[in-house]
């Protein structure tokens, strides 16, 4: 186990402490690929901005590797633990491709370019002379580039086209089985969804167990 | 990649921001420099134009003392006729009653020589000048400038002489209201030359060299003719006010003459009338000191009277600290201005950069290395906008300073007309209200001045920067991540 979630509450103080999250704990081992669903609103991306260290739970802990991530600091924790992919790619709009891997903290940007089967003529494009299925590779080879041991994604294929999006989805089960990290998605894509090891599903600030969902969930 | 890095790419690839940054530094670091330089060429120019005008001493004589002594003279002298001392006395009947008329002669209303000379012996008195009561003198082999409107029936129908030791030290040419045409001044050891107006000469045809001869205006019986060679021709900016009137007085008529010149023309040779002596400081900046040791000489001080001639000094200097104080005033302003402003332009850059600084933060990049690398990126602009405005600073320095500086004698000058009636005011005084003019405003743009410019404008943007940067610093990473979305 490598990311854990423990009775973690969150909420919005501007909501009257509406409880977005209630409750949840959840643990998350490396070399897979998880998936997160489940209809808007019902806590997806708060528990994965809490994951993150984004933001802090009003009541429960986030543990990695054992360790409560407040123990460093939230800042360590994304900077050693975490890599995030967003569903907007979130580059830097000035640099290039190669550049943006680069400010993953990689030397090599190329390596992680070609995993992620990037043409190499447009590594030394501006970012917003791509693609959008381009610019979320980058986008994920920037990821790759921190060494963490878990990638959290946003709805990482909410922009892009089928088989774009399929060639993403391959990519992050790449990363997880192949790359050996914690792959966490959130998504609203039934086929993404489909392609995990696991789905953890919230409905009300909860995990439902088991696992069921119709196509109104996702 | 390190923050370095980062912000010359952004400096780089972002020039719409650079450029709005750049531009405002630019102004800014050059209004400041400005600002700082306008101040000192105040001071430069007060202290170039004091030494330039060259604070002097002036001595006239002690008009209380003068009716002093001729009452004292009076009384020895009892009711009879007599003269004593440069003191006559002579009886007149007026209605049928018996008078006494008294009048006084050049012995006795002249500053004595020897005492002038003790005086210029004084330690810090560089050089000195006397200069003579104005004696008409009647114009023999030329013709006068008259005002043909005028009835001349009670004027003398003369010119006015001036005798001066060394000319260049007369008050008209010191205050610059006179200024030499051509040829040249009247100089220690001169005999029998003259300078004349530019007006006299113009309209008799006189050059340099040329020869004009004078007589007695009030004797006629005096068959007497004196000889002055030209050597020069002068010009006034003002007409020079005498305290008679009539032509004989007039600024035109008046001929600067050697020393002695005067006296002879009235047929009073080795008599003359000395009405002021002007002495002139080595160094304007020991001007109390010098002017106690000369409080000192071993002179009978109560027929004199020792006049600061630095008057003209003294307004100016007010002007010029009040061109500091404008230029502290303008630095300050414009210190405070540039402060809001760069805050504004940094809260834009901020806010436009809203999406960078939250990929940053969900990389873990420290809220400090953002800031960071947003000061670096200001300081890479701030320094080729300061460096540029280091040469184009010279200029904009002089021409802001010029501008201050008219400001300033513009100031003086409405001063002094809404003065005019309300404060006793002799002509030489006017003359040199009327002199202080500022020919040319030398800026200096100093290395302190730029190190004081870089710095300010330093510690401007490390302020505006962090300031701007609090919007980054109070907000959590999740909020500006949501705000993106």
């Amino acid at each position: 186990m490598i990311l854990e979630a423990r009775n973690v509450e969150y909420a919005y103080k501007s909501q009257m402490g509406r409880k977005v999250l209630d409750n949840i704990s959840i643990q998350f081992e490396e070399e897979k690929f998880y998936t997160i669903i489940g209809s808007s609103g019902a806590g997806k991306t708060t528990l994965l901005s809490l994951l993150a260290g984004l933001d802090s739970p009003t009541a429960g802990k986030i543990f990695y590797e054992g360790e409560d991530i407040k123990g460093n600091g939230l800042n360590y924790h994304r900077k050693h633990h975490i890599s995030l992919v967003f569903q907007e790619y979130n580059l830097i709009d000035y640099l290039t491709a190669e550049e943006n891997v680069r400010t993953g903290g990689t030397d090599k940007p190329e390596e992680l370019l070609l995993k992620v089967h990037m043409p190499q003529e447009t590594w030394k494009r501006n970012i917003m002379q791509l693609s959008g299925g381009q610019q979320q590779r980058v986008a994920i080879a920037r990821a790759l580039a921190s060494n963490a041991k878990v990638l959290l994604a946003d709805e990482p294929t909410g922009n892009l086209d089928e088989q774009t999006a399929a060639e993403i989805i391959e990519l992050l089960k790449h990363t997880a089985h192949e790359l050996g990290k914690c792959v966490i998605v959130v998504t609203h894509s039934r086929y993404l969804a489909g392609e995990a090891d696991e789905i953890v599903q919230i409905k009300d600030g909860k995990v439902e167990t088991p696992v069921i969902y119709s196509y109104s969930d996702i | 990649m390190n923050c370095f890095s980062l912000a010359w790419r952004s400096v780089i690839r972002k020039p719409a921001k650079s450029t709005l940054l750049f531009l405002a530094v630019f102004i800014i670091s050059l209004l400041l420099l400005s600002g700082i330089s306008g101040g000192k060429a105040g001071i430069l120019v007060q202290d170039s134009s004091r030494q330039a005008i060259g604070a002097g001493l002036l001595l006239e004589r002690n008009m209380a003392n003068r009716r002093q002594r001729m009452d004292e003279l009076s009384k020895e002298i009892g009711d009879k006729e007599g003269s004593l001392g440069g003191y006559h006395q002579e009886k007149i009947i007026v209605s049928g009653f018996e008078s006494y008329l008294g009048w006084t002669d050049n012995f006795f209303e002249t500053l004595l020589m020897e005492d002038i000379k003790k005086i210029a012996e004084t330690e810090g008195i560089e050089d000195y000048n006397v200069t003579t009561i104005a004696t008409a003198a009647g114009p023999v082999n030329f013709t006068r400038i008259e005002d043909e409107d005028v009835d001349q029936h009670g004027d003398p129908g003369g010119v006015t002489l001036i005798g001066n030791l060394d000319m260049s030290m007369d008050s008209h040419f010191l205050s610059g209201n006179a200024y030499m045409k051509s040829g040249r001044m009247i100089e220690k050891g001169d005999r029998n030359v003259c300078v004349i107006s530019e007006e006299l000469a113009n309209k008799n045809h006189l050059e340099i060299g040329g020869r004009l001869t004078f007589c007695d205006c009030f004797n006629e019986e005096n068959p007497a003719v004196y000889e002055a060679e030209i050597i020069g021709i002068y010009q006034v900016n003002q007409p020079i006010i005498s305290y008679m009137s009539g032509d004989t007085y007039r600024s035109e008529n008046i001929i600067f003459t050697d020393l002695d010149f005067p006296e002879k023309v009235e047929g009073k040779e080795n008599d003359p009338l000395y009405e002021r002596a002007y002495f002139k400081l080595a160094d304007v900046d020991e001007y109390k000191a010098v002017k106690e040791a000369v409080k000192r000489t071993d002179i009978e001080w109560e027929r004199y009277d020792l006049i600061d001639n630095n008057g003209n000094i003294d307004v100016m200097s007010a002007n010029f600290n009040e061109l500091e104080k404008y230029s502290e005033i303008l630095t300050w302003v414009i210190s405070g201005a540039g402060l809001v402003i760069l805050i504004l332009i940094f809260l834009f850059w901020i806010k436009n950069r809203n999406k960078e600084v939250g990929i940053m933060l969900s990389m873990g990049v420290s809220k400090i290395r953002i800031l960071a690398q947003i000061l670096t990126e200001a300081l890479i602009i701030v320094v080729a906008a300061v460096l540029l405005s280091f040469l184009a600073a010279p200029k904009v320095s002089e021409l802001t300073a010029d501008y201050l500086v008219q400001q300033q004698v513009q100031n003086a000058e409405e001063q002094d007309l809404l003065d005019e009636g309300k404060v006793a005011s002799s002509d030489e005084s006017s003359d040199e209200k009327s002199g202080q003019k500022i020919q040319d405003v030398h800026t200096e743009i100093t290395s302190w001045m730029l190190v004081q410019d870089a710095l300010g404008i330093a510690g401007l943007t490390v302020i505006s920067v962090w300031m701007a940067g609090f919007a980054i610093l109070k907000k959590a990473p999740k909020d500006i991540l949501s705000e993106m979305s």
